[in-house]
């Protein structure tokens, strides 16, 4: 059931010829790229290529140097710390190593947004993020602490806090990274749905191929600091580009530079 | 039939009183055997550290590096956190002097001895235990938890002679030094102060009338004793170090704790020694 | 001979600069924390993490202090011992090891103390949290970090620093007393009336201020080196080291300048 392009012209979210240096190593370079509302976007590359830098931009983690960023109709890169929560309360993120607070049980943890957000009181924020655990089958662990559990378990938390403020749009940064296939799969299953039954739309990060190739709407390939192909899952499989194909067939020779090799 | 209620019954106040206190005294009496323990592996380190000295297994130039990172680096620190401290210690003093006598001529005479034989080197040693001692429990802490000080073991190399010895010995050296150098900069900031605040004589305040061979030996004494406790008590908690950012955090602060009281535990016994055998002579 | 002088000058440059840099950063997390405070709403301090940390801090410090101020009055009496002795003025030595301890040693012991255990452990707790992107994780989250983190520590540790010293003071008074007794043999209820006769409640406020001071500096000090932990273990280590130090300079500096300006 691949989706074709969406018929709305209008993307939600649009990077435009964004760029980005770290000291000397420019990351990105007039990269450009749009995001519709309700579409599962995977956004794929070899490691250090920018992926997770390109989505941190989006909730003012990290400031581009030169570009634009529209959200929703409203230009928000040049938006202060302080102007930038409504933002951060309609786009979520799911970071790579969770990020849940270590010195918080998980309950407590998803807890917080509510009692900050919600205006709960501590009590019935603990109530209703146990029923929050539920939906990612963590309830059995809403008393533990986040250092006490496996990587897959922090990551479904953390997806239950994430949720909590019931954003338009979830970033997930390497979601299935260092998971096993059972619990990997799992959170593919987790994203699908999101889009499906809550009309969420998601950013993925990843270079999973299994994840990329089972519940991806729409896929962009970065290389060197740009968009090199994007397409549905049948466009990107189906390119010509032989940098692609190397990816995507995941072969160690081909036409592809990465540094270091 | 409704099931009958089953409530175990609360236990009295008297015997919750006793489990808590039971609690309590397992707790404390927990404390106290880590606290043995750690004083035991304490003083296996140093003596280690003592033997290590001769046993040599060292990199060369390492002490040289040493001396450099800790006294080269703690100048500024020592002479701006004495210097203040100096100045107000002497107001102080002034202050308190005005109140009774008035008479503020004494004031450098009796300060001097009291620099010589114990503010010099205990303040000194206060602020080497923050910096030099948070430093070498980060250094080491780190270095354990990256696995390097195994991969030493693994290369036939006691990480004590290693890690431990050069910043002994560095640290006694710098010690002495720095509170030589902390002492003057209290006696001078403190002259100023004396000076320009209260119109207290430069030469009755710089009078060394009172300075005996006994208030030199206690403070040199003390120097060496804070200067050999500092890297110990550091060294040992970084290389007790666990885990990663985190085991490195709680290394570093137990460090800095730890040497503060080292020094001020030593201070309490060498003051209290030096009284009771010569009494007569630090007046 | 040169290059020596080119490095040095080189050095100091760098150390300068580097300096100018962190007092920058605290001067602005000192304005952040402000902007927070001020004007009070109930927004601007999170009372669950305020309570979360006064009981963490308190638990933590209530010991080590205790015993630094008994030594801290024992050992001023054993400073003041040889002139007491000398003098003959038993009734003289409570008003003297008092009226420093109170003034100037316990505040600044203490401080001292607290930065080690209080805020070095701050900074590594927050050190921690910002390797491992807990902090990014807040402001994704749209929680402000300097709130919701920042000043209930900087409100804990004022609050907590200053109930310590009134302990403290306390404290270091009944070391000096003991000592004064077992070395002197100076009855506990002449000393008693040498301090409630010769100090007045000046002194003790005197030290209270400053230790109002000293919390604040120790606090945000402590937060900014925490914040802006850079790599991993090392950098932790690295930022607890800076904390400390600069921690240090801040209560002697601002020592200075308090007991001048109180008088």
């Amino acid at each position: 059931m691949t989706r074709e392009h969406p018929d709305a012209p209008r993307p939600l979210i649009s990077f435009k010829a964004i760029g980005k240096t770290f000291g000397t190593k420019q990351v990105l370079k007039d990269m450009t790229l749009d995001v519709y509302a309700g579409e599962v976007l995977f956004i794929i590359g070899t490691s250090g290529v920018g992926k997770s830098v390109t989505i941190k931009h989006l909730i003012g983690l990290l400031g581009i140097d030169h570009g634009e960023i529209w959200f929703d109709g409203k230009r928000i890169d040049p938006l202060p710390e302080r102007e930038l929560a409504p933002v951060r309360k309609r786009i979520g993120m799911v970071f790579q190593n969770s990020t849940l607070f270590d010195s918080m049980t998980l309950a407590e943890n998803v807890a917080l947004p509510l009692r900050k957000h919600k205006g709960m009181r501590q009590k019935q924020a603990l109530a209703e993020a146990r029923a929050r655990l539920q939906q990612v089958y963590m309830a059995d662990y809403a008393d533990r602490y986040p250092a006490e559990l496996s990587d897959g378990m922090r990551k479904r938390a953390a997806i239950a806090r994430t949720l909590t403020l019931e954003p338009e749009v979830v970033l997930f940064d390497e979601p299935t990274t260092g998971l096993d296939p059972v619990n990997a799969r799992r959170i593919d299953r987790l994203i699908r749905e999101l889009s499906g039954t809550h009309g969420v739309t998601s950013v993925v990060v990843s270079h999973d191929l299994v994840s990329i190739f089972t519940i991806a709407d729409r896929i962009a390939f970065i290389y060197q600091g740009g968009v090199r192909a994007v397409g549905t899952r049948a466009e990107i499989q189906g390119s010509p580009d032989p940098v692609v194909q190397q990816f995507i067939a995941g072969k160690a020779s081909g036409p592809m530079e990465t540094p270091g090799f | 039939m409704p099931p009958t209620p089953t409530t175990t019954p609360r236990p009295g106040l008297v015997a919750r009183a006793a489990a808590a206190a039971a609690d309590r005294v397992e707790a404390v009496g927990q404390v106290a055997v880590d606290a043995v323990r750690a004083a035991v592996e304490l003083w296996g380190v140093f003596v280690s550290t003592i033997a290590g000295i001769y046993r040599g297994g060292r990199p060369r130039g390492e002490i040289v590096r040493q001396l450099h990172a800790i006294g080269n680096r703690s100048l500024l620190f020592i002479t701006v956190t004495l210097g203040f401290i100096g100045m107000v210690m002497i107001y102080q003093a002034c202050m308190q002097f005005m109140r009774v006598t008035g008479d503020l001529s004494q004031i450098g005479l009796q300060f001097l001895p009291l620099i010589v034989s114990d503010f010099g080197p205990t303040l000194t040693a206060m602020m080497l235990a923050t910096r030099v001692g948070a430093g070498i429990a980060a250094e080491i802490g780190s270095m354990k938890v990256t696995e390097q000080v195994d991969a030493l073991r693994m290369s036939g190399v006691l990480p004590v002679d290693y890690l431990i010895v050069p910043r002994f010995v560095a640290s006694i050296v710098m010690t002495v030094v720095l509170s030589t150098l902390g002492g003057a900069v209290m006696y001078l900031a403190g002259g100023l102060t004396a000076h320009y605040q209260f119109g207290v004589n430069t030469e009755l305040f710089f009078d060394p009338e009172l300075l005996r061979p006994a208030h030199l030996i206690l403070g040199l004494t003390k120097a060496v004793a804070y200067g050999a406790a500092i890297p110990i008590v550091s060294g040992f908690c970084g290389l007790r170090a666990q885990g990663s950012s985190e085991g490195v955090g709680t290394a570093t602060t137990a460090a800095v704790i730890g040497s503060s009281f080292a020094v001020l535990l030593l201070d309490l016994i060498l003051s209290v020694i030096a009284f009771v055998l010569f009494g007569e002579q630090l007046r | 001979m040169l290059g020596f002088v080119e490095r040095t000058v080189t050095q100091v440059g760098t150390t300068m600069v580097t300096i100018a840099r962190e007092v920058g950063g605290i001067v602005v997390m000192t304005a952040q924390v402000l902007r927070a405070l001020v004007p009070p709403s109930p927004a601007s301090l999170d009372g669950r993490e305020l309570v979360k940390n006064l009981h963490k801090m308190g638990n933590r410090s209530v010991p080590i202090v205790a015993l630094t101020a008994f030594f801290a009055g024992a050992l001023m009496l054993v400073q003041s011992a040889p002139f007491v002795e000398k003098l003959q003025a038993h009734a003289l030595a409570g008003w003297a090891s008092g009226y420093a301890v109170l003034r100037e040693i316990g505040p600044i012991l203490i401080a001292l103390m607290f930065s080690g255990r209080v805020g070095a452990n701050n900074t590594a707790e927050l050190g921690t949290m910002t390797v491992t992107e807990q902090l990014d994780g807040l402001r994704a989250l749209a929680i402000d970090p300097v709130r919701y983190l920042i000043v209930p520590r900087v409100v804990a540790m004022m609050v907590m620093l200053v109930a310590l010293t009134v302990i403290g003071d306390l404290v270091s008074l009944v070391g000096a007393a003991v000592v004064g007794k077992a070395l002197l043999g100076i009855e506990p209820a002449t000393f008693y009336h040498s301090v409630v006769d010769n100090l007045k409640p000046g002194d003790f406020l005197h030290g209270v201020y400053k230790s109002i001071a000293f919390g604040g500096a120790i606090a945000i000090t402590s937060c900014y080196f925490g914040v802006t932990v850079k790599g991993g273990a090392v950098g932790v280590g690295k930022a607890v080291n800076a904390a400390v130090v600069a921690a240090a300079v801040s209560v002697m500096l601002l020592d200075f300048f308090m007991t001048y300006w109180l008088g």
